[in-house]
């Protein structure tokens, strides 16, 4: 039929296509399989395998190498030995093993025997108490005697056993005879060669061979592979796929083989050893890898096991080529949730340590969030868990401090007045340069001065009551405490305040006077604290503080502001609430200054000055930024790039932003008010990195509470404190929590330094603290720097005494420690002991003369009120231990008193006198040559008055 | 050279001309069927859409949207499609040579000769599965599939696409409500192509293509079918980006393009524009003109054509399935007026009725 129908049916035709289709579809199933097979992870697996060989080679080399040859060599001579020795009862020793053979098949079969019969016995006792149970007792019966049937076979099956056993022992320590000595010399060349031989099978377990090619072939690789994809799964942590959460997996470890392991600290990536293992994914670390995984820090898709999918994010573009080049990377398109890149690795610390002011192993995110809180970032941006506050000056009575002048030529370029300011430049930008929007910046300039002016209330000043002398009041700044904050006088230790330099161009000599003496009286709310100066001191550093001019920004000219400009953008502000007749009829009804006064309300709204700054009208604004709670998980797509060549990362767009804000308006055309507002910070490139870090740890929590970092109660008080510590920058002057106070380093003679405040929680009462806190009394009178009057509320007072204890580990109880001298004979030692150490000496109120300032102590007249009793006792013990360095002598070296004839020598008991002494010590009974405290106080009513305070 | 092509290719491309374009081109094709069936004409076709595919793919955008794995099938589908209407065209004007010549149809000439379907034809089918075979391996291997983001809620695609096969029924939502474009007219599609049958009964060509004794027919549903269903699914593909905006085939989609929207009711157009009075308050008095106009257009060409054009036809088919067969051709043919009145009038809605989500 096929010859009938050529046309229709040719088998050459169908044959031969047949043909190539069948070796087609070969080579490409094929190609199907072998592609499937090939892996990028199993490349990876196969080179850790070679690089761990290598590794444990190299061990084995000098395992080998570590082996005592010579006690080796010396057992090898023994087993040859043990040997021959044994060779001479050759017949017996066969003899003995035959007997031993034959001895284990007899006591195979008995054991069979004795097993076979125990079950027998089990199951009828068995069934003879169920049968019992029920009542049955013929059932009972017949199983009863079944058993007593078998009892003696059973016991005599044991018997037979046990002694067959015996006989065996009996017949191998016949043998051991012959052979024990050469087995004990094997065993012990063995333990010596222990290491060798594990090393040994390592390397050959390592050893990539034909049986494990055919177990990772192909199809075979469902049987035992050797190379599998390696996963991590976590217990508590989900990945978040909005229907449905699923458990999280990281598959990570697939390649980074080495990451957990010790050893390869410099093997070539992805096999490196991860840094810090006692920190970081060790068992015993805070954050195991068992428990915490990869990708939790790291982001990225943990699911993934190449290169490419997981998601991997380079840290600058000389990194992604090189990736290009190695991995054929490519930023992955469909996975939103990408690596951190290492250098912002720290954003993820705050997913579960949120709260923590400071985190010391997380260096760069807490640069970042002090930097945010130093320039004022929540001024205009609401971020959850961080407090807006006002970063700049009140202005709501700025009259009294400041010429309409100096602020128009401030707002200009702040900048140019004082380039270590923080406050940032608004106008004149990028985007607001072209001379369209040159005009109105500088309309709005004059505008904002003008409200300002307008609607500052008058506020009471005073008058220095002399004219003062500037050489005395730089000396002035110098000593008593200023550069705790400021820089100033040509010191910078700390730039916590404003730097002290031009204020000639800038305030008003009255207003400083009335400043220095009490800055709360122009702002309720500042940080700046009082010196409790007095007039003469106050006007000396007013006088010298007005004599530093600035020059070269007195001179910069006052930008010419056109009226029509103004109106205009008064119309532009008033036509979004006004219809444009009704809005231009209104501003003719104003006068050029009511225009400009009106105006710049507005642009202070717009630009969002109130966010830094207290101005009156704005005290329950806005804040004009955008929401950053989330800013660190933002989808990419919603930040806009404009026309800005730039990389699509969030990284990338925060760190263009933070340097150039207004550079996304490149290109567009866009009315003067609908620029971008965000000012220019002049951020060094580290800065702005940080700030990055700090941007992308704000994310949604999705870690559950329970693998959370919780603080505690006592942590919690410590954060609180630490907030404050950093607000009123305690650690400008002290050294506390850590960290040295910075004005240490500008004083040679480190005893005129203000005190230490390590352990201080431990050494002084609560009360007095809070005390202190709130008023400061002189302790150390020869110190020129004041420790000022900040004015804290009971509340903050309250936080800083227990962050204090809490630092210290003590608990916060605001009681007041008392001491009672026990016996007659304590006391009168006590003061004893006291005369002769000579303590008043350096501990006195009014030090003797002569003595260098290291040598001065705290006033002994105020101990009582201010030491723990306790604390005394450790102190004097050594003080040392205490604080490193201190001039205060060790009397009680080791132990052991100097004067043997008190309490026998008896150290423990002298210093407790000495410390009781202390409680009612009476400087001018020691200082009139009164031996005794008695006439002052006794005891009993030191001790009331004492549970009273 | 290929910038001012491409430049050309994009000002050339917008709904309007490309729509326009291809029902001219389409009409030239059913009038010259003999001229287009010609090898050498296929061959021209064949080669200046494979050149324009060629000089595409070195453009960076069009290289990507037509080699996604989701769109990939489509273009096969494109030339597929357009292979299978032209070889089935071919056939139709040989046999209307031939049977003007006197001569058997091809069909009936082929009829004489007969294999047996086993093993004949089964081994040639079993041939053509292992070639089917061996594309699905080598599909596999060189297309991944196309999977994206974990599906997001809060974020959805854009543009957000229907399957390629639903592309079309999405172009007609720029044009209709989606009660139109996504129920009545889809169910119209189905009914009336199961109604091809019953209203044309006529026996006369079966068995056999043929061109000319079927002429009405097969321009209808080529109009159909490659028109308004497979042209709106290449628009729908290509050349809809993010926003449902359109973009010509080698311009990139950017997010943030910006087009004015100023469609206007007909409502508006007569009581505003036109007779400058208010719109009337209430709904029927308001959407009295689309109303009418609709009335007009689905009743004066069904009652004129029938003693005109149609008449005979009219006669063959009876009142029930003429009428049936105009309602099938209007509501067909009402789509492209919409589009055209759309980018002629910027007309959005005949019928405009917020009050009871109403809209034609």
């Amino acid at each position: 039929m096929p010859g009938q129908a050529p046309k229709l049916y040719s088998i050459k035709k169908t044959t031969v296509a047949f043909a190539v289709a069948s070796v087609f579809l070969l080579i490409s199933l094929v190609w199907m399989v072998l592609q499937d097979s090939t892996r990028e992870w199993k490349g990876w697996q196969r080179k850790f395998m070679e690089l761990s060989r290598q590794k444990a080679s190299a061990e084995l080399e000098a395992a080998g190498k570590a082996v005592d040859t010579a006690k080796l060599a010396e057992l090898t001579k023994q087993i040859e030995a043990a040997r021959t020795q044994s060779k001479a009862h050759s017949d017996e020793i066969t003899r003995v093993k035959k007997e031993i053979a034959k001895a284990d098949v007899d006591t195979l079969k008995a054991r069979a025997h004795y097993q076979d019969l125990k079950q027998f016995q089990d199951s009828d006792r068995y069934f003879l108490e169920e049968y019992r149970a029920h009542h049955e007792d013929e059932q009972a019966k017949a199983y009863e005697a079944l058993l007593a049937h078998r009892g003696p076979e059973f016991s005599k099956a044991k018997a037979d056993l046990e002694s067959l056993e015996a006989a065996r022992e009996g017949l191998q320590a016949k043998l051991e005879k012959f052979t024990g000595a050469e087995e004990t010399a094997r065993r012990e060349a063995a333990k010596l060669t222990q290491a060798k031989t594990l090393l040994e099978k390592k390397v050959k377990k390592l050893t990539f061979d034909w049986m494990q090619m055919i177990l990772n072939a192909p199809m075979l690789d469902f049987i035992r592979p050797s190379l599998q994809i390696q996963q991590i799964v976590l217990e508590n942590l989900y990945d978040d796929y909005y229907f449905n959460k699923t458990q999280k997996v990281d598959r990570c470890v697939t390649c980074h083989l080495g990451i957990d392991q010790k050893g390869f600290e410099d093997a070539p990536q992805p096999f490196r050893t991860h840094p810090r293992p006692e920190l970081f994914l060790a068992a015993d670390s805070p954050h195991p890898l068992e428990e915490i995984g990869c990708t939790v820090c790291h982001g990225g898709s943990g699911h993934s096991a190449s290169f490419v999918t997981a998601a991997h994010t380079p840290r600058d573009k000389k990194q992604a080529e090189a990736w290009e080049k190695k991995y054929h990377w490519h930023p992955m398109k469909h996975w939103s949730e990408k690596m951190l890149p290492l250098n912002h690795a720290e954003a993820s610390c705050a997913k579960c340590h949120a709260g923590q002011a400071e985190m010391p192993e997380a260096p760069k995110l807490s640069q970042g969030r002090k930097l945010a809180e130093t320039f004022g970032c929540f001024a205009c941006h609401k971020v959850d868990g961080f407090e807006r506050w006002k970063v700049g000056p009140n202005l709501k009575h700025v009259q009294s401090k400041l010429e309409q002048d100096w602020i128009i030529r401030w707002l200009q370029n702040p900048k140019e007045f004082r380039p270590s300011t923080k406050m940032p430049r608004i106008f004149h930008l990028r985007n607001t340069s072209d001379p369209g929007s040159a005009s109105k910046n500088d309309a709005a300039i004059a505008a904002i001065a003008a409200y300002l002016m307008k609607n500052s209330e008058p506020i009471a000043l005073d008058n220095p009551p002399a004219a003062g002398d500037p050489q005395k009041g730089e000396a002035l700044v110098k000593e008593l405490g200023c550069l705790g904050c400021h820089s100033a006088a040509g010191v910078s230790a700390n730039h916590h305040g404003p730097e002290l330099s031009g204020l000639g161009s800038k305030v008003k000599a009255e207003w400083l006077y009335t400043w220095l003496k009490d800055p709360k009286r122009y702002h309720t709310e500042t940080r700046m604290p009082s010196l409790r100066l007095s007039d003469e001191e106050a006007s000396h550093i007013t006088s010298y503080l007005l004599s530093l001019r600035n020059e070269k920004f007195e001179s910069i000219e006052l930008p010419h502001v056109k009226p029509e400009v103004v109106e205009q953008m008064a119309l532009n502000f008033m036509t979004t609430t006004k219809r444009q007749v009704e809005a231009k009829a209104e501003l003719e009804k104003m006068s050029e200054e009511d225009r400009l006064e009106y105006l710049g309300g507005k642009m202070i709204g717009q630009q969002g000055c109130f966010g830094c700054h207290d101005i009156k009208g704005f005290e329950n604004a806005k804040q004009i930024g955008t929401e950053l709670s989330e800013e660190g998980s933002k989808d990419v797509e919603k930040l806009f790039f404009g026309f800005v060549p730039l990389e699509h990362t969030r990284q990338s767009w925060f760190f263009q932003k933070l340097k150039e804000p207004r550079i996304f308006d490149d290109g567009k055309e866009l009315p003067y008010f609908e620029k971008l507002r965000m000012p220019q910070f002049d951020f060094t490139d580290e800065q702005a990195d940080a700030l990055v870090t700090f941007l992308l740890s704000l994310q949604k929590t999705v870690i559950p509470e329970a693998m959370q970092n919780r603080l505690d109660l006592r942590e919690q008080q410590i954060e609180a404190g630490r907030l404050i510590v950093a607000q009123f920058h305690c650690q400008g002057c002290h050294t506390l929590d850590g960290k040295v106070g910075a004005v240490r380093e500008i004083f040679e003679d480190k005893g005129k330094a203000p005190p230490i405040l390590t352990g201080e929680g431990k050494k002084v009462q609560s009360p007095w603290l809070y005390k202190f806190l709130s008023g400061p009394t002189t302790i150390r009178p020869w110190l020129t720097y004041r420790m000022p009057t900040f004015g804290f509320d009971h509340a903050k007072l309250t936080e800083l005494v227990q962050y204090f204890n809490n630092l210290d580990q003590v608990p916060p109880a605001f009681v007041h420690e008392g001491v009672v001298p026990s016996t007659e004979e304590e006391l009168q030692s006590g003061g004893k002991l006291f005369q002769m150490f000579q303590c008043i000496k350096c501990h006195k109120s009014n030090p003797e003369p002569g003595l260098s300032a290291s040598f001065l102590a705290p006033d002994l007249a105020v101990a009582r009120e201010r030491l723990r009793p306790d604390w005394v006792l450790e102190w004097l013990k050594d003080p040392q231990t205490l604080q490193e360095g201190t001039m205060m002598p060790t009397f009680f070296s080791e132990g052991q008193s100097p004067v043997p004839d008190i309490f026998e020598g008896d150290a423990a008991k002298q210093i407790k006198a000495i410390r009781d002494y202390l409680w009612i010590f009476n400087p001018e009974a020691v200082s009139s040559g009164a031996p005794s405290a008695k006439g002052t106080q006794t005891p009993a009513s030191a001790a009331s008055s004492s549970a009273t305070a | 050279m290929i910038e001012a092509f491409k430049h050309g290719v994009n000002a050339f491309c917008n709904p309007t001309s490309i729509f326009s374009a291809a029902v001219a081109l389409f009409a030239l094709m059913m009038a010259f069927p003999a001229f287009f069936v010609s090898t050498p004409a296929a061959l021209v076709l064949a080669f200046l859409t494979l050149g324009f595919f060629g000089v595409g793919l070195t453009d960076e955008h069009f290289r990507t949207i037509v080699t996604t794995p989701d769109n990939v099938p489509i273009v096969g589908m494109l030339f597929i499609f357009g292979y299978f209407t032209w070889f089935a065209l071919r056939k139709a004007v040989e046999n209307d040579k031939r049977i003007a010549a006197g001569q058997p149809t091809l069909e009936k000439a082929e009829a004489e000769e007969k294999v047996m379907v086993f093993p004949y034809l089964i081994y040639i089918e079993f041939v053509a599965a292992l070639f089917y075979s061996i594309i699905l391996v080598l599909w596999s291997i060189f297309l991944k599939a196309p999977l994206e983001d974990t599906a997001n809620p809060s974020i959805s695609p854009n543009p957000s696409k229907a399957p390629w096969y639903f592309l079309g029924l999405q172009e007609m939502l720029v044009y209709y409500d989606p009660w139109i474009a996504g129920v009545l007219l889809p169910t119209f599609i189905i009914l009336g192509l199961c109604a091809i049958p019953y209203i044309d009964n006529d026996p006369k060509t079966s068995g056999f293509y043929s061109f000319k004794e079927r002429r009405r027919g097969i321009i209808l549903f080529l109009f159909g079918f490659w028109i308004l269903w497979v042209l709106l699914i290449i628009i729908g593909t290509f050349l809809r980006g993010p926003n449902w905006n359109f973009f010509g085939p080698f311009e990139t989609w950017d997010v943030h393009k910006l087009v004015p929207l100023m469609n206007v009711n007909l409502s508006d157009y007569v009581f505003v524009k036109t007779l400058g009075m208010g719109l009337p308050k209430a709904w029927y008095l308001r959407e009295m003109p689309g109303f009418i106009l609709l009335t007009l257009y689905f009743w004066l060409p069904v009652t004129l054509l029938r003693r005109t054009v149609f008449k005979k036809y009219y006669e063959s088919l009876g009142a029930t399935r003429y009428v049936i067969y105009m309602i099938l051709f209007l509501t067909m043919f009402s789509l492209p007026i919409k589009m055209y009145l759309r980018w002629a009038f910027n007309l959005k809605y005949i019928v405009a009725i917020p009050e009871f989500f109403f809209n034609i």
